[in-house]
């Protein structure tokens, strides 16, 4: 039996006037996958994971998420109604919400007591159960991190979409942030596309690999396989 | 503050068992409406043309700061021309459905909810513009994760963008109230009895300088509670966005329809608030005028211009010294002095005149007494009975201009500039004539045309501490505008406005550079 990938893109193109920022890239990430989109920037990494997200509408091609069309020549599901979970590379955390209340932002019933209960088991599998009640200001950039973690599976979405989530830390919280938010989302089983420039970190961090080069897919592919074969996405990331 | 503890030989009584009620009752009512309204229409016009992308939406962007360029005084003597039963509107409606007075319903300009909405109509700016910078400066990234979340449009703005910009809003708000707390004009001639005009017409009609100066001290006393909101609001703004790495929005596309409805939306508060009173003086002027213009208006032009440009050189020139000492100094007691010496923007402006009225003419008297036991001469009233008093009361009440804007354009130099400065040998006045005043030169020059300006259009003030014989512009029409004769005080009102436009463009050159949100 085929299992059907969570997210699907098909021949997606997009273009900023004249510069060509996606190029008909396909590639499909499958449940429990964790997979990175690795390239150097201006390469098209970014765009394409806002296309997905339903933040910006591609020019062609198709978006499929859990088995639907999301986004094709004829309709185009907004960001709100996609339930995909997004992990912004500035966290994006709301600045006037407790982190609790950030967390519980996406949540349908959030104001229920199960809700809540969720909410703070969510910190506590991030190791921030402690800080419910602070204010994002009031946190490091690692835990800050965290909490747009939570925040982002706190609905539960099938869908995880981090865009450079480890960019913004120091070498070494960059490394304990990074095992805590793999470790939550490999026992959370959701489909999650990384958006890196960071050839180690895609190593360490994913299943899959995919190479992007001037908004085209140069080359996808299991981690190791992709990362020590000599070909063009090796050159193109030296 | 002294007249607290002093006798007004009973007219504090008499106001206070009569018209007293009566003043904090329609103040109140004045400011709460006033509030709402300007909130209204201040948000959602901000909210509208700074995240939407819609027809005309980059003209409404600079056009609903227009009526900023009106004193609400000017706007209500428009209004009321053009909206009363003898007005053209009326008349017109009358005329062509042949009605009689009984037959219809007209809302009454010349009432409170009449005040209420006209000064909204001139003071929205004020939310509409930190509204707009509060949207302006959000982060997208902020938003695009509410839209991740499953939130949409109207839970975008109700639950982020508003909450966010909550303090930037309430900023604004606290002015567009301490505006409405010193109007005078406007209220006075819609025939609606608040602290501004009941301090006027006791100190003018009953003569009591102690019971006006009691009132002043409860007006001032709100304003207080409003300087209180508006630093905390500032200080919670500064809080919110400390963290924030904030990449602009993005202005959305609306859907045609909905572009259509925004545009005439945001439409509405320009027109009425800007071009129905600059249409209704041009035609007034247009069709009669001020008939006494060759003999009168050049020399009220002259009169306006002479204080205003007398009073915009001494408040720069003391703002200079001022800010430059604090760039010098870190001594909190400078810092305090300095915010003290701004505070006079948020005091009313017939609130001012009394005030200084005493320790004039107490330094008179003392003055006098000197010239007359030394010099045997007597110089007669050369502080109150000249612009002296009235120069004073524009320095009071506009020093916080200049000290703002000087303020601003000292943290774009560097402290390593004046080092530098120091290095080479140059330090104090040296520092201030050679660094310091060509790097100012924009915002003196910026700061000199907003205190002309605001000179310009002052009016309570004005009124009481001028010269006798001595009339400017606003006094004129002031005077014009209560007898009824709007056709003549039309060319003096066209003329402020048109010299009110000018800050009005200077800051829209400055807004579109600093909050101008990408298009989409």
């Amino acid at each position: 039996m085929t299992v059907e990938p969570l997210i699907q893109v098909n021949r997606v193109s997009h273009s900023f006037g004249t510069l060509r920022a996606v190029s008909d890239v396909t590639l499909s990430v499958n449940s429990g996958e964790i997979h990175c989109l690795l390239g150097p920037s201006g390469s098209g990494k970014s765009t394409l994971l806002r296309i997905i997200a339903g933040l910006q509408q591609q020019d062609a091609g198709e978006i499929c998420i859990g088995g639907e069309t999301v986004s094709d020549a004829r309709v185009h599901h907004t960001a709100e109604s996609r339930a995909v979970g997004f992990v912004f590379q500035d966290f994006a955390l709301f600045p006037h919400l407790t982190v609790l209340r950030n967390v519980l932002f996406g949540m349908s019933a959030r104001r229920s007591s199960d809700s809540r209960d969720q909410a703070m088991k969510l910190l506590t599998s991030v190791g921030l159960a402690d800080r419910s009640d602070s204010m994002p200001h009031m946190l490091s950039g690692g835990e800050q991190q965290r909490v747009a973690l939570a925040r982002a599976l706190a609905p539960s979405p099938h869908v995880m979409l981090l865009d450079e989530p480890f960019s913004g830390l120091d070498t070494q919280l960059r490394k304990e942030v990074r095992n805590t938010t793999l470790a939550v989302l490999r026992e959370s089983g959701v489909a999650t596309l990384m958006v890196t420039h960071d050839q180690n970190e895609a190593r360490i961090c994913s299943d899959q690999i995919s190479v992007l080069d001037h908004g085209k897919l140069i080359a996808s592919g299991p981690a190791d396989k992709v990362l020590t074969e000599p070909n063009e996405s090796a050159n193109s990331l030296s | 503050m002294r007249s607290v503890t002093q006798d007004s030989d009973g007219v504090w009584t008499h106001l206070s068992e009569t018209v007293l009620s009566g003043y904090v009752w329609n103040t109140f009512r004045l400011a709460m409406g006033v509030g709402f309204l300007t909130t209204i229409i201040g948000v959602g016009t901000a909210w509208l043309v700074t995240m939407h992308s819609f027809p005309g939406s980059r003209g409404l962007r600079w056009a609903l700061i227009l009526p900023m360029a009106i004193p609400v005084y000017l706007s209500a003597y428009a209004l009321t021309d053009l909206l009363q039963f003898s007005g053209p509107v009326q008349t017109w409606l009358r005329n062509t459905m042949q009605w009689t007075h009984e037959d219809y319903w007209f809302p009454e300009m010349r009432s409170l909810p009449g005040a209420t909405v006209i000064l909204s109509l001139g003071l929205y700016p004020y939310v509409y513009l930190a509204a707009r910078t509060g949207f302006a400066t959000q982060s997208a990234s902020v938003l695009e994760a509410a839209r991740t979340l499953g939130v949409g449009p109207w839970g975008r703005f109700f639950r982020i963008a508003l909450p966010l910009a909550r303090p930037t809003i309430m900023a604004g708000v606290a002015l567009v109230l301490m505006e409405t707390l010193a109007e005078f004009g406007a209220v006075d001639y819609c025939a609606v009895d608040t602290f501004s005009t009941g301090i006027y017409r006791t100190w003018v009609t009953r003569g009591s300088l102690v019971a006006a100066s009691q009132l002043s001290v409860c007006l001032l006393a709100a304003v207080m509670m409003l300087i209180l909101l508006e630093t905390s609001s500032r200080r919670a703004a500064r809080f919110h966005h400390a963290t924030q790495r904030t990449q602009r929005p993005v202005a959305t596309r609306l859907p045609w329809l909905w572009g259509i409805a925004a545009a005439c939306s945001c439409s509405i508060p320009v027109l009425a608030g800007f071009v129905v009173p600059v249409g209704q003086f041009s035609w007034l002027t247009l069709r009669s005028g001020d008939q006494r213009t060759h003999e009168l208006f050049f020399e009220l032009a002259a009169n306006s211009l002479l204080l205003a440009a007398t009073a915009s050189v001494l408040t720069l020139s003391c703002g200079m010294i001022l800010a430059f000492a604090r760039r010098m100094t870190d001594s909190p007691w400078m810092a305090g002095a300095i915010r003290v010496a701004g505070f006079g923007y948020a005091v009313p402006g017939g609130v001012i005149a009394i005030g200084i009225l005493s320790p004039l003419w107490w330094l008179e008297d003392q003055l006098l007494t000197i010239s007359e036991s030394q010099l045997d001469w007597t110089p007669g009233l050369f502080l109150s009975g000249s612009a002296v008093a009235v120069i004073c009361g524009y320095l009071v009440r506009f020093m916080a201009v200049p000290l703002n804007v000087i303020a601003a354009g000292y943290e774009r130099i560097r402290p390593s500039i004046d080092d530098a400065a120091r290095t080479l040998g140059t330090s104090g006045s040296g520092l201030l004539g050679r660094v310091h005043l060509p790097l100012l030169r924009s915002s003196l020059a910026a700061a000199g045309l907003l205190v002309f300006v605001d000179v310009l259009k002052e009016l309570p003030a004005t009124l009481i501490l001028r010269p006798f014989d001595f009339d400017t512009l606003a006094v004129r029409v002031y005077q014009l505008a209560a007898d009824e004769r709007l056709s003549e005080a039309s060319t003096g009102a066209l003329a402020i406005i048109a010299a009110g436009i000018l800050p009005v463009v200077l800051l829209t050159r400055i807004l579109d550079q600093t909050s101008q949100p990408a298009n989409r």
